[in-house]
């Protein structure tokens, strides 16, 4: 091909542009929706960690400061002013809400990222022997997931959530996680049966591997953008079900989340005695973290669709 | 040279046509300087290796170059109209209505959930909206029928259409505005060589009916010589011959012609392969026939693949065995019954005595090591995740032939210098990053590697270049007395078969027809089946016309012939014994 390269001569301003559309077209993981949508994850989880060397996490606790006091730069309905130990304002019982983002805005995501893991785990163990056995085996598992994919889970969820009480982050997590192992297990499946009949899981098999190897070092490493994809889109679902229990005041009762808190600004009124940054705060960052999510679920899928890469 | 015909005004002037891909390592050059020209009525065919620009070429009249192809120079002329200068809409009407385009694998290209009619109305409303209903039913009716298809096929879905009417059907979408211009772009290579001889007569009756200019895009010189009159030959996107059939296939000046004219193996023609390898072939430890099938058969659902069939494999001498028919003749159902893959409906497969499917764990590992295959897909038998070494170190290391790292690495080198590749140019690459041909020598150097005792090709060759046939072929052929590997060749190809197997199985729907050394069966075929296979064969000589068939050539009447016809005995040769029923 060294034959058919030829301009050496400098670049105009378009070419170069041409030339970094190419490079991206190229290495598709320099997406720039991936990389935004990381950033911002990321930047959720700095907030996280950083605050918690430099911030006094016991402003979390009722009762630290003054009840309902506005971020800085604003009043409230009393004409108070926000102040810099507060700086993102109280809620209405006195609780500093930039502690309660800094522990309740890893929490969430923590509880999306387990329940999804766990289901993602579920749905490649069960993907690949329904794929790989086949037959009653196969019937039983795509039965199940087929039908668990009709059953909303926030219905079962908040009759398990009240008859359990109060649950740690884990538990809640574990509980979300039985519901999204479906749409991984319907996926693998799918691309395992196609996979079995492929030229080089053939060889494999004329080189006598074993069914381990076939799955795991043959099959497995090409599905790899396929898991990114739907590990992504099950982080969304799982936060959005968690998000949703916490604000019907279901979840954890002890330890701030960020839906805890939206559960608790509704309750005491916060709409009506315009106490926006109560709410508004943890919706924000809610939305933040999906927005980051779709943007890595957008990439990836360029990632591995080479058709939706455009090189305009 | 071609002055009889200029008296017309061409339909298609290429001038100066370059066409050019901006990738990140800099410009790829398709297409270079390409001159060429062709009248009313004529025939060209574009012919050369998979990457020689000629569907470049060909998308390019049409405007329907890949993102971020372009035409950079030159310009195309489409029976007076600058196609270059011609907006989106003006061109969207001018495709199809004056310059059709039947792509490879058309049969493919139909909406499946749509029937055949309302998609050759969607072609006539497209251009000519407002077109009444009868008049459209006149109009599908009529394209059906001059396809050869009756009128009830419109009223069918694409899967209940066999590929051969598929692709009429796309035909007859192709000229149903009756356009000045017909691109076919591999217009049969999905299809079985019979079908390829009904579906090309079609293609060829209609444009000389319509009067159109057609471009006939391929690499099979046979193919070329029995349907075009003139040929263009593209190496690299350079047009480096142009001239009438006549001329290209008599006297061919380029050397890239000559090879590609002589790259086609011929029945009865000169052999292609090296007759001085005959080293002696080391002798097998046990006494048991290498493989033996015992009243095998194979049924799925109501269709029977394969009929009982019984036949024993010495394999003392190594032997090609070839196992020759059409798609749906049961010859690759055997291939994987031969492999364990497939269980036999109905009686055992013995490999050295022992039934293969009762091995146990280490019986299987040593019979895997034993047998072999090289399959048809090159493209599909490398894990795109993995270099492609990986698919030559892993059964070496797992069948325990491997002495260590260094040991592996030297194997590996040997068995690619044996298959006439440089080990350093392609042992550490991606699959992505070989052509077809590269790929299937390195499964070639894969089974040599393993040195198994039997080895199943089942369609080697049919993916490859055909310029690189001759030489994989014979890459297999040399392992077999080297190496002393009894080998099982798969093919439609009559013309290979022919040339390197000892013995010869014609499967037809499932049963033996006709076998014998190849010089019987392949050389002057008795049953009618064989005789239909090797009519369809298309002959890169034009003396010799698409068999003695002429233009109503109807393979049904053949074919009932051969459903009743017995099958025909045609001597045996050591070391195989077919058990006659």
């Amino acid at each position: 091909m060294a034959d058919h390269v030829t301009d050496n001569a400098p670049m105009t301003r378009a070419e170069k542009r041409q030339a970094r559309r190419l490079r991206r077209f190229e290495n598709p993981w320099l997406n720039p929706k991936l990389m935004w949508g990381a950033g911002l994850l990321i930047g959720i989880v700095m907030l996280g960690l950083v605050g918690r060397m430099l911030w006094n996490l016991d402003l979390v606790f009722t009762g630290s400061s003054q009840l309902k006091l506005p971020p800085v730069g604003f009043e409230n309905l009393r004409k108070q002013p926000g102040v810099w130990g507060t700086p993102l304002g109280t809620d209405g019982s006195g609780r500093d809400m930039l502690s309660l983002i800094i522990i309740g805005a890893p929490n969430s995501l923590f509880v999306g990222l387990l329940a999804s893991l766990i289901g993602m785990s579920t749905g490649i163990f069960l993907g690949f022997t329904a794929g790989f056995v086949g037959g009653r085996t196969d019937d039983v598992i795509r039965v199940l997931s087929d039908v668990m994919i009709t059953i909303p889970p926030l219905l079962i969820l908040v009759v398990f959530q009240s008859s359990f009480g109060d649950v740690s982050l884990t538990m809640m997590a574990l509980l979300i996680a039985g519901f999204v192992w479906q749409s991984p297990t319907r996926l693998i499946r799918a691309q395992v049966l196609s996979m079995k009949q492929s030229g080089y899981v053939q060889m494999a098999r004329l080189s006598g591997a074993s069914t381990g190897h076939i799955m795991f070092r043959e099959m497995l490493p090409n599905l790899v953008p396929y898991l990114f994809g739907s590990f992504i889109a099950n982080v969304t679902t799982s936060i959005v079900t968690a998000v949703g229990l916490e604000v019907l005041g279901l979840g954890p009762q002890r330890i701030p989340t960020l839906g805890r808190t939206i559960y608790e600004a509704i309750n005491a009124g916060a709409l009506i005695q315009n106490l926006w940054w109560w709410w508004g705060i943890p919706t924000l960052l809610l939305g933040v973290m999906f927005v980051g999510l779709l943007l890595i679920n957008l990439g990836l899928d360029e990632v591995s669709n080479p058709r939706l890469r455009k090189l305009s | 040279m071609l002055d009889e015909h200029q008296t017309e005004r061409p339909v298609l002037t290429l001038k100066d046509i370059s066409i050019e891909f901006p990738t990140p390592r800099g410009v790829v050059h398709a297409v270079k300087h390409l001159d060429l020209t062709i009248h009313k009525g004529r025939r060209v065919g574009f012919i050369g290796e998979s990457g020689s620009g000629k569907t470049t070429t060909a998308l390019s009249v049409m405007q329907m170059l890949a993102e971020p192809g372009r035409v950079s120079t030159g310009s195309i002329d489409l029976g007076g109209t600058d196609i270059l200068a011609l907006d989106e809409e003006e061109m969207r009407k001018t495709r199809l209505s004056r310059v059709a385009y039947i792509p490879q694998g058309a049969m493919n290209s139909l909406n499946p959930i749509m029937r055949i009619e309302p998609q050759l109305w969607d072609a006539i409303l497209a251009h000519e909206p407002g077109t009444s209903r009868s008049d459209l039913k006149a109009r599908s009716d009529e394209a059906l029928k001059s396809v050869g298809l009756p009128t009830h096929v419109g009223q069918l879905y694409p899967h209940e259409l066999s590929g051969g009417m598929k692709q009429r059907v796309c035909i007859a979408l192709g000229i149903i505005l009756t356009p000045e211009l017909i691109i076919a772009d591999e217009p049969t290579s999905a299809l079985d060589v019979v079908t390829q001889r009904q579906v090309m007569q079609t293609l060829k009756d209609i444009q000389e009916r319509i009067g159109s200019g057609l471009i006939l895009i391929g690499h099979d010189m046979g193919l070329m010589a029995q349907s075009v009159d003139e040929l263009a030959v593209l190496k690299d996107g350079e047009l480096v011959e142009h001239g009438t059939v006549q001329q290209i296939i008599e006297a061919p000046k380029h050397p890239y012609t000559q090879d590609l004219i002589s790259s086609v193996p011929l029945v009865g023609g000169e052999s292609f392969l090296n007759p001085e390898r005959r080293a002696e072939a080391p002798k097998r430890a046990s006494t048991e026939p290498l493989l033996r099938f015992d009243g095998v058969s194979k049924v799925y659902g109501s269709v029977t693949a394969l009929h009982p069939l019984s036949f024993t494999l010495q394999g003392d001498k190594p032997q090609i065995i070839s196992i020759v028919g059409q798609s749906g003749s049961g010859k690759s159902t055997m291939g994987s019954i031969m492999l364990g893959f497939n269980p036999p409906t109905t009686g055992q497969v013995l490999f050295e005595g022992r039934d293969l499917q009762r091995l146990s764990a280490v019986q299987s590992l040593e019979f895997r090591k034993n047998v072999q295959a090289v399959f048809q897909d090159p493209y599909a038998c490398f894990n795109p995740f993995y270099r492609v070494n990986h698919a030559l170190k892993f059964p070496f290391k797992q069948f325990g032939l491997s002495q260590g790292d260094a040991h592996t690495q030297k194997a590996m080198e040997e068995a690619c210098v044996a298959v006439g590749l440089d080990p350093d140019l392609v042992l550490s690459r991606y699959p992505h990053q070989l052509s077809g041909g590269q790929r299937q020598r390195l499964i070639v150097a894969r089974a040599l590697m393993l040195s198994p005792k039997l080895l199943i090709a089942d369609e080697p060759v049919s993916m490859v270049d055909a310029s690189l046939r001759a030489t994989i072929l014979s890459n297999i052929y040399d392992l077999k007395d080297k190496y002393g590997i009894s080998i099982l060749y798969i093919t439609h190809d009559l013309a290979t078969a022919y040339h390197v197997s000892d013995y010869v199985m014609v499967l037809f729907k499932g049963h033996v027809v006709e076998a014998g050394p190849p010089k019987a069966v392949i050389g002057d075929p008795q049953h009618p089946y064989t005789r239909l296979l090797i009519d369809s064969i298309p002959w890169p000589d034009l003396k010799r016309s698409w068999g003695h068939g002429g233009e109503d050539w109807d393979p049904s009447k053949e074919e009932a012939e051969a459903l009743s016809a017995g099958t025909v005995y045609r001597g045996d040769v050591e070391g195989f014994d077919l058990v006659k029923e």
